[in-house]
């Protein structure tokens, strides 16, 4: 059950966005994302992790955060400075007018902005390469501090794992061996 | 990586299960694979049934978006309908929300244990009667304190600010093995050191010759008038398709899928207490979160998942806790997008994030809903909201205290806040209750403990009330919020029921 923990997962089979939600998610994608989001590709590794966070959801809110996206799309129509125009359609400029107006509702529809909003940047922060510019890298550091555990409390280690295949004595009876607790609760909790 | 012997995946199942066993398990969590260890243990024939995957330690990795959709359920996006709506998470794999807790091992305060034997009517119940369960909990589980070189700044920056301004702050327990300090305790250990039930319980329960099949869900618990005679499933598929039909006979059945998934099962089995409150009493310690730019490099990613907790105002029902988030659960939580979204995280390693855990006073609900499955309620009540409100106040001024620049407050539409000065003033005015953005990890309350059948919905030992064979172990049995990490309590309980069928294991046929 020890290992050094640096493992490449393989990659994941999962759900596609459907050609109605994808040009929407884009555009959403482009909106609330950094600029960065439109270099070496990164848009379409942020919708393929977006299908796969849909995929992973309840059907009702697969269905909700989709229903969400179309209304995104063409209720841009209704937005007068979009003149008529869906959302996926809109320059720069009017995208983002939009998605912050709608921000600003603090209503229903906000929420699921900004819900929508959440699991989008929520995949694009997960791509490695962002995670890198941003200064976070945690296989190396992972590996260096298991090493260290190995190296240090190996014996202990392997002596604690022992525990779940012994037989413990009963509750109630003494249990020579057994560590102290430490740093039990104070009184005065709630 | 070879599953464990007696494990089975969906993937070895080609066709109907139809099994016989003592006692069958539902959900391999803190409960679940407890109380399936023990009673494997004391040589009862038992059979686990857990809805998630089996996710070995080798296979974790510090990747939050595959974690949140392979070891959580719902990839992590549970909510509870309110206003506001309450953003929680449940693990859904072998060794259940334990692979993805941060480990804190605390045991249940005596105040709240007292108030369960005198005003819940729970029996044997009392810090002499449950000592012996704690104890052997923390010795199966390794529960103790940090190694010191594993805390990491974030948590030295908490402690900073908690000790200027004088407040009573303490090392957290947790089920650690010396911990090597990865941070990576809600993407599963990747060093096994969190003694989570995948590494512990589990291992026990099957090296005493219990059997546990994955990935296999739990539609209903059958019965033959007043008792149980087992359970109906079926398998779950990559991709959630449904697989073969899987039937158990047993004369005992445990329920401990938590405190959302138990009173969901109970009730589509068309179950129902005599005090009505199954699914009802439903607490999550609301949790909101506090994000403070600093100088200096934090790193706070560099060292364990919270390392202390403030007590000082535990009297007032605030914990106050510093957590650091992945990029990828920051980036969600943060209210800003495009560009400033991206000025603000590049500052991740400057951050500390940290925030209130409050013992609410409201409940929820939870309800099948046709066509959605189960669905929770929860409304913050305004005293519980007020509460949210002053633990962020006390958190941001903790970590301005330490240092803090600047900080995000958990609010819609608040603006940053430079200075204690600006957060008091900010604060003087009413923070609209549904403006709030809050969290949970702590689901408990739903199918509660008591002698009275006009208040519980089972006994003290988790026996439902008016049905033979049926027992509920997991946070659902809790009577009310204890105010702390609930794993602890979850496994004494456990370890203390199953005690109790062994002794009645004849009475009870298995």
């Amino acid at each position: 059950m020890v290992d050094n923990g640096v493992v490449t997962a393989a990659p994941e089979d999962g759900p596609r966005l459907s050609g109605v939600i994808r040009p929407t998610a884009r555009r959403f994608a482009e909106v609330v994302c950094p600029p960065e989001v439109r270099a070496d590709h990164r848009t379409e590794r942020v919708l393929r992790e977006f299908g796969l966070m849909l995929g992973a959801l309840p059907s009702a809110a697969r269905k909700a955060l989709t229903t969400a996206l179309i209304l995104l799309d063409q209720g841009a129509r209704v937005y007068p400075p979009a003149r008529g125009r869906r959302f996926a359609r809109l320059d720069d400029r009017t995208a983002e007018a939009y998605i912050r107006a709608l921000l600003a509702r603090r209503d229903a529809a906000a929420e699921m902005v900004q819900r929508l909003k959440g699991v989008v940047t929520m995949c694009y922060y997960d791509l490695p390469e962002v995670q890198r510019e941003i200064g976070f890298d945690p296989a190396p550091y992972i590996a260096a501090v298991s090493r260290r555990r190995l190296e240090t409390y190996g014996p202990q280690i392997r002596a604690g794992e022992a525990v779940v295949t012994e037989r413990l004595p009963e509750p109630g009876l003494p249990e020579p061996g057994l560590p102290e607790p430490e740093g039990l609760p104070e009184p005065g909790l709630p | 990586m070879s599953a464990p012997s007696g494990l089975t995946s969906q993937a070895e199942i080609t066709g109907d299960l139809n099994l016989e066993c003592g006692v069958v398990v539902v959900g391999s969590g803190a409960g679940g694979a407890t109380v399936a260890a023990e009673l494997a243990e004391a040589g009862v024939d038992v059979i686990v049934l857990e809805e998630g995957g089996y996710h070995p330690t080798g296979s974790f990795t510090a990747e939050t978006g595959r974690a949140l959709r392979t070891l959580y359920r719902d990839g992590g996006g549970g909510m509870a309908i309110g206003r506001p709506s309450v953003l929680f998470a449940e693990g859904r794999c072998v060794g259940g929300s334990t692979v993805v807790n941060g480990g804190m091992s605390w045991r249940t305060p005596t105040q709240v244990l007292d108030r369960w034997a005198g005003q819940e009517g729970v029996l044997a119940i009392s810090e002499k009667d449950l000592d012996p369960y704690f104890a052997r909990a923390e010795a199966l589980h390794s529960v103790g304190l940090q190694d010191p070189e594993t805390i990491g700044r974030d948590s030295e920056l908490f402690k900073a600010g908690a000790d200027a301004k004088g407040w009573n702050i303490v090392p957290n327990r947790r089920n650690q093995l010396h911990c090597a300090g990865t941070n990576s305790c809600t993407t599963g250990c990747p060093t096994g050191a969190k003694r989570s039930m995948l590494v512990t319980s589990v291992p026990r329960a099957l090296s005493r010759g219990a059997r546990l099949f994955a990935d296999c869900r739990v539609d209903r618990v059958t019965r033959s008038g007043p008792a149980v005679t087992g359970i109906t499933g079926h398998v779950v598929r990559p991709g959630g398709r449904k697989g073969p039909a899987i039937t158990v006979r047993a004369r005992t059945v445990i329920v401990a899928g938590g405190a959302i998934q138990t009173p969901a099962l109970l009730l589509r089995s068309g179950l129902r207490s005599a005090s009505g409150e199954l699914g009802r009493n439903l607490s999550l310690h609301p949790n909101a979160m506090v994000t403070a730019f600093f100088d200096e490099d934090v790193t706070g990613w560099h060292g364990v998942h919270q390392a202390f907790q403030i007590r000082e105002f535990a009297a007032e029902g605030l914990l106050l806790t510093a957590v650091n988030l992945s990029p990828t659960m920051l980036a969600g939580i943060l209210p800003a997008y495009g560009r400033e979204l991206g000025a603000q995280m590049a500052d991740y390693n400057r951050i500390v994030t940290a925030g209130p855990l409050v013992t609410d006073t409201g409940t929820g609900r939870v309800r099948n809903v046709p066509g959605v499955g189960p669905q929770v309620f929860y409304s913050l009540a305004e005293r519980d909201a007020a509460r949210v409100v002053r633990g962020v106040e006390l958190t941001a001024e903790a970590l301005f205290a330490a240092g803090a620049r600047r900080v995000l407050l958990p609010f819609d539409g608040a603006p940053e806040v430079r200075s204690p000065g600006e957060l008091r003033r900010l604060l003087a005015r009413p923070v609209p209750r549904r403006s709030i953005q809050l969290y949970s990890i702590h689901l408990m309350g739903t199918a509660r403990m008591s002698e009275d059948l006009r208040r519980g919905v089972t006994g003290s030992f988790g026996e439902f009330h008016g049905v033979g064979g049926l027992f509920v172990t997991d946070a659902s049995l809790f009577p009310g919020p204890i105010g702390i990490n609930p794993m602890e309590t979850v496994i004494a309980l456990a370890l203390r029921n199953a005690r109790r069928l062994i002794e009645r294991r004849d009475r009870l046929g298995f």
